[in-house]
């Protein structure tokens, strides 16, 4: 019954979703508020059958219903109750049916919280949201439903790829959904502009609370998907360049990209054709990302012609949507009204190079991702395109980027005065030098890309502090005096600051992992011991444990440093029986925000034992950037200037309302 | 500077970056994309030695053999061609024989193929997809795989790898 | 509860959700406003000018600017005008009461099984003996062969287990262990066969191949080497060929026996039309098995087979209950019963039968030929 309630309570989502897809565009159309209030109650209906509906899948998954194809594929009787849980979003279909419930979730967060918005504009948007859920909703009834069942349970489940047991993955997956569907609310937005025929400095206001939370949780899904690579498969990268990841950097780009020209749009009521390209780009890239991952012509473009129906819908989807919304804007964005004028030299400029550089970058990855499978395509011939095509042109075009960082907040609006911005980030700039050569001297001969590198990433940190010093005027005044006007400053300047600093934060910990990072691969006998960058590491024993559904070896390390212990590690290796395959679990000891990082190999016929060890300096702060980013964001969000424009702050502004 | 010329700076720099941009793709495309072979398709090729290319098949059972200083050597085959392969570390917890194996590297003088990267499927339903498409062709694959077979999932990287 | 009330209930949240915005007379007026966006502005540059963020003369440009926006989003505001169609406002109650039962119960009677009970893990029954998993069983059964090696017999038990648990591999050795120290079987060929295309995820290999040769070889009517084998020809591209084995398998097969919706499914998959047993639409309507489950299926126990006839024929009877006009149907059941030694529900099963079939003389002729031939046309 849990299975049969669920699988119609997404059926009727369905339903809901068309009503909701139709009645309030008529309304708007027609203007008509009852029937533009119909978006409101249906999202939100929507929203609950929905939740139902994923709600009955994870106490499927609890209850270990094998009568559930899904559950069955998936799950198994022993396995730990989090990654029965977990498993609801580790398959295809449960990920998907995931998907729409945040897709959903942020319809309903607009009809809940969308009371600042005019009527018309939320009917729109509500609208277009709910074309994109009817596509997936039949996409998920018709080719990946994960409520059909079996006639003979069977009694015991096919079990959740191990690799896949990971409390990482417990939190990712839903994190990085939250990001790419989070912009399909910018996209609606866009659309119901386009529809509309009209756009301004208020609708820019609208969209940026959206963009930002869908931009935190990608930006923190990204992370946690490179942290859990980091740890889980054993080799110590973080990042690999694979078209898994690169389709959710994408969107993460053009997302950047949208929520600096949206500030543009805002403020100066410009660069508005752009952002609404950019809105529509940023979820068509998601979108992207879905197709990528879920169509499987990752694994195999073979695999996607001959078992066409996901692929082919996910590809429909795609071209519908943004083939759809580009027509649309090809033929509405003549119609929008022209901004205003600014210098190329300003505020604004600086923010058009970053959309520039930010975009391209994300085109960069767009052919370096589609090109091997498009070669493949037409020609037949098989390549792949990894790191270095990566490094090569995605690196020099962020370096410019962050050259040019920490000059665009210390820009005026309209004319901007760069050689005065200049002067205000002498002492960033003359920090970031002398460190630079400290660094070369330090390491001696090295190659001088990393110490220019780590100098770069100061200036953009000292750049980011300059600017809120600037405005808080600190040394020019009493401190106390500064204090306060800090305090006073918008918690979106506070915002600015720390998602800035976070890059910085980032690219020093990227720059010292790729360049001082030692590995050591040899074989060690119990009473070994291992010299790593100053730590000695001994293998005392090894033994053997039995989890709740896998067998595990432990090894036991004693770690040393001067003669002095200091703690101990015990990475293992552990085998799952129901699928005849093994994990490695490394083992991390955190030094400062630098890491060791050990993982074990084969055993050998002597007994000893195939281990690679790393020290990975800074590696760390590779993370925490992107949390410092989201945190960023979060400060920009909750800048009480995001919510005006509701009913009764707008009764509370009226006091302070010019004459007109 | 008039709406024009202001217009005008921008498409201007624009298209500048543009540029940049499509002389480094054009030259990454160029230098560092890494072909995909298959035993039998080295064996008609003649791919000159210390050429970088990733070389695709399933590890030929019984060839596995590991030498001092975890140096491993083991046959990669595709049914009709099979190529030595050099390797020295760590292989994946997936390497098994029988099974699907992708490595990068490149011919040495003797044509043993030197690799520093091995990448091995991801589960037992998942294939590199290279190798998946070149037994496909040769006809050892059949396509009622696929279908049984799951794809990887979202974050699950497809590949698990060990590269020296 | 039952489930079809819980889904009316549902159905009724859902259009409830629809007509409550429809029902409200008076426009709710609370309606987000540009003006407030730019008044804010306003009031923000006069925040800016007294914490000296933004100059006098930009700030009063700025005002400026803004103000300008505020006069137009003000006109347009004005300008706006509010229409309220009551036509318009029953059409949409209309399609919410009429389009989304409809529409969600079409939907969901095409693809839901509503009649397929739950199976959770507390109240699984057959599960073997309460309380230890199956694995735990396997592995004992394994550690006392691994000290009695030559024990073919608990070779041949354990060996469909771990094929039914996923793992080929070591279900393949269990096989080859079997035979050489229990003798060859064509069951055991076929197993052996089975677990080899099972590792090479379903692939059947040439390996596999010859082992239900071998099968086939010592009993030719063996069914699951019979039916690889047809899979064998339909990955190696012979359609055509698989079908017309399968379709030999199916005319001769007992109407019982419970690998017949696998070979529909096979045929079904190969374009093939199976010569439509009576009850083949049923079986096509159950969600479709994946190979894997099929292998499964194929590579149970004796016990687990048993207890699959048993689920197949409970929901027979569970048919005929609903549906009682099946003349093969009820002497399927009448024939499964009596397989099943269970002469008593066959009986029973006879009786309800000529209750349900008493309205067509030429049905209940057939019946009673049919339960001669079982031997309880009592």
């Amino acid at each position: 019954m849990i299975a049969e309630a669920g699988h119609y309570a997404l059926v009727l989502a369905l339903a809901l979703a068309l009503i909701q897809s139709t009645v309030p565009m008529i309304g708007a159309r027609l203007r008509d508020p009852v029937l533009m209030n119909v978006a409101r109650s249906t999202a939100l209906a929507q929203l609950l059958f929905v939740g139902l509906s994923f709600g009955a899948l994870v106490l499927l998954h609890v209850l270990s219903d094998f009568s559930v194809a899904n559950v069955y594929e998936n799950s198994h009787s022993l396995k730990p109750l989090i990654y029965k849980i977990t498993g609801v979003w580790g398959n295809h279909e449960g990920s998907m049916l995931l998907w729409v419930s945040i897709l959903a979730l942020f319809g309903g967060l607009v009809a809940m919280f969308g009371n600042n918005l005019p009527l018309s504009l939320r009917a729109n948007a509500l609208g277009v949201q709910g074309w994109v859920s009817t596509a997936f909703y039949l996409f998920i009834l018709l080719t990946s439903n994960p409520f059909l069942r079996l006639a003979n349970p069977p009694l015991e489940g096919r079990d959740l790829n191990p690799v896949l047991q990971d409390p990482g993955l417990a939190v990712h997956p839903p994190m990085l959904y939250l990001g790419y569907v989070g912009f399909s609310i910018s996209f609606s937005f866009a659309i119901a502009a386009l529809i509309e025929g009209r756009i301004d400095a208020a609708w820019a206001r609208w969209v940026r609370p959206w963009t930002l939370m869908a931009w935190m949780f990608l930006t923190l899904g990204i992370a946690m998907g490179s942290y859990w690579a980091y740890y889980e498969l054993g080799w110590g990268g973080w990042w690999f360049w694979d078209p898994v990841e690169n389709a959710s950097l994408m969107p993460w780009l053009a997302g950047t990209a949208l929520l600096h020209s949206a500030v543009v749009m805002e403020k100066r009521n410009a660069l508005k054709v752009w952002t609404v390209l950019l809105a529509i780009l940023t979820f068509s890239l998601s979108l992207l990302g879905t197709f990528l991952v879920r169509s499987g012509v990752l694994t195999s473009v073979h695999a996607f012609a001959t078992d066409p129906t996901r692929g082919v819908f996910i590809l429909l989807i795609l071209c519908v949507f943004i083939g759809g919304s580009l027509s649309l804007y090809a033929w509405r964005a003549s119609s929008l009204k022209q901004g205003g004028l600014f210098a190329p030299i300003s505020r604004e400029g600086a923010l058009v190079l970053n959309n520039l550089l930010l975009t391209t970058a994300c085109a960069t990855v767009f052919i370096g991702t589609l090109y091997p499978l498009g070669l493949e395509v037409l020609t037949g011939e098989r390549i792949s395109v990894g790191a270095p095509f990566f490094n090569l042109t995605f690196a020099p075009l962020f370096l410019p980027l962050l050259l040019a960082l920490p000059f665009g907040p210390l820009l005026a609006w309209k004319r901007g005065d760069l050689i005065g911005a200049a002067q205000r980030l002498y002492a960033a700039g003359i920090v970031a030098l002398v460190s630079v050569a400290v660094l070369w001297a330090w390491v001696r001969g090295g190659s001088a890309f990393a110490p220019l590198a780590i100098g770069l990433a100061l200036f953009v940190i000292l750049g980011a502090l300059t600017d809120i010093a600037e405005r808080s005027m600190l040394f020019r005044m009493p401190l106390s005096i500064s204090l306060r006007r800090a305090r006073g400053l918008p918690r979106a300047s506070w915002g600015t600051m720390f998602a800035h600093v976070g890059v910085g934060v980032a690219l020093i910990g990227i720059v010292c992992e790729t360049t001082w990072n030692t590995e050591l691969i040899s074989t060690l006998k119990p009473g070994d011991v291992a010299k790593v960058a100053g730590y000695e590491l001994k293998l005392d024993n090894i033994s053997q444990r039995q989890g709740p559904n896998f067998g595990e070896m432990l090894a036991h390390f004693t770690v040393s440093e001067d003669g002095k212990v200091i703690g101990t590690m015990t990475p293992s290796k552990r085998s799952f029986t129901t699928r005849a395959m093994s994990t490695t679990e490394a083992a991390l000891m955190s030094r400062g925000v630098s890491q060791l990082y050990i993982s074990l190999g084969d055993t050998a016929a002597s007994g000893a034992i195939a281990v690679r060890i790393y020290h990975k300096p800074m590696v760390l702060l590779i993370w925490f950037g992107p949390v410092l980013m989201a945190f960023g964001g979060l400060l920009s969000l909750s800048d009480r200037r995001l919510r005006v424009g509701a009913p009764k702050p707008a009764k509370a502004a009226r006091g302070l309302q010019p004459a007109e | 500077m008039t709406r024009k010329q202001r217009r005008l700076t921008m498409i201007g720099g624009a298209l500048v970056v543009l540029g940049i941009a499509v002389a480094l793709v054009l030259n990454a495309l160029r230098d560092s994309i890494v072909f995909f072979s298959t035993p039998q398709m080295v064996a008609e090729k003649h791919i000159p030695a210390g050429k970088r290319f990733r070389l695709g098949g399933l590890v030929e059972p019984g060839s596995l053999k590991r030498g001092d200083h975890m140096m491993v050597t083991f046959k990669i085959a595709d049914g009709s061609n099979a190529l030595s392969v050099a390797y020295k570390g760590i292989l994946p917890d997936l390497f098994r024989e029988g099974q699907g194996v992708v490595a990068e590297g490149s011919l040495d003088g003797a044509g043993v193929f030197k690799a520093d990267t091995v990448l091995a499927k991801h589960d037992e339903t998942y294939m590199p997809k290279d190798v998946a498409d070149a037994l496909k062709k040769q006809g050892h694959w059949k396509d009622d795989y696929e279908k049984a077979g799951k794809k990887p999932d979202t974050g699950a990287k497809p590949m698990q790898g060990a590269s020296r | 509860m039952s489930l079809w009330f819980l889904l009316a209930l549902m159905t009724v949240g859902a259009i409830f959700a629809v007509l409550w915005p429809l029902s409200r007379r008076t426009a709710v007026k609370r309606e987000g406003r540009e003006s407030a966006v730019y008044q804010d502005q306003l009031a923000e540059i006069d925040r800016d000018i007294a914490g000296g963020l933004i100059g006098e003369t930009e700030g009063a440009a700025a005002r400026v600017e803004i103000s300008r926006r505020l006069l137009a989003a003000a006109d347009a505001e004005e300008g706006s005008t509010v229409s309220s169609s009551l036509r318009l406002r029953r059409a949409v109650a209309m399609i919410a009461l009429i389009g989304v039962p409809v529409l969600a119960g079409a939907l969901y009677l095409h693809l839901g099984s509503p009649a397929l009970p739950d199976f959770p893990l507390a109240s699984r029954t057959r599960a073997p003996a309460a309380g230890q998993s199956l694995d735990q069983l396997v592995a004992q059964v394994q550690s006392h062969l691994e000290t009695n090696p030559t024990d073919g017999r608990g070779w041949g038990v354990l060996a469909p287990v771990l094929g039914r648990l996923g793992r080929f591999e070591d279900a393949a050795q269990a096989f080859r262990n079997a035979i050489r120290y229990d003798g060859d079987s064509a069951a055991r060929r076929a197993g052996l066969g089975e677990a080899l295309a099972g590792a090479a995820n379903g692939v059947v290999t040439a390996e596999a191949k010859a082992e239900f040769e071998r099968a086939v070889a010592l009993d030719a009517d063996e069914p699951k080497a019979r039916y690889f084998l047809g899979v064998a020809a339909e990955q190696d591209g012979r359609p055509k060929e698989a079908a017309a084995l399968w379709q030999d398998m199916l005319s001769k097969a007992p109407a019982d026996a419970p690998w017949r919706p696998v070979l529909e499914t096979a045929l079904k998959r190969v374009g093939a039309t199976a010569q439509t047993a009576p009850d083949s639409a049923a079986s096509t309507k159950m969600p479709a098995l994946s190979n894997d489950t099929i292998a499964s299926v194929q590579g149970m126990s004796e016990g687990d087979r048993g207890a699959m006839i048993r689920g197949m024929v409970d929901r027979l009877a569970a048919r005929l209950k609903q549906n009682g006009s099946d003349v093969e149907g009820w002497l399927r059941l009448a024939r499964a019963y009596m397989v099943l030694k269970e002469p008593d529900n066959a009986r029973a099963a006879r009786d309800d039968a000529r209750r349900a079939l008493a309205a067509n003389e030429a049905d209940l002729r057939k019946l009673n030929e049919g339960l001669k031939a079982l031997g309880i046309d009592g």
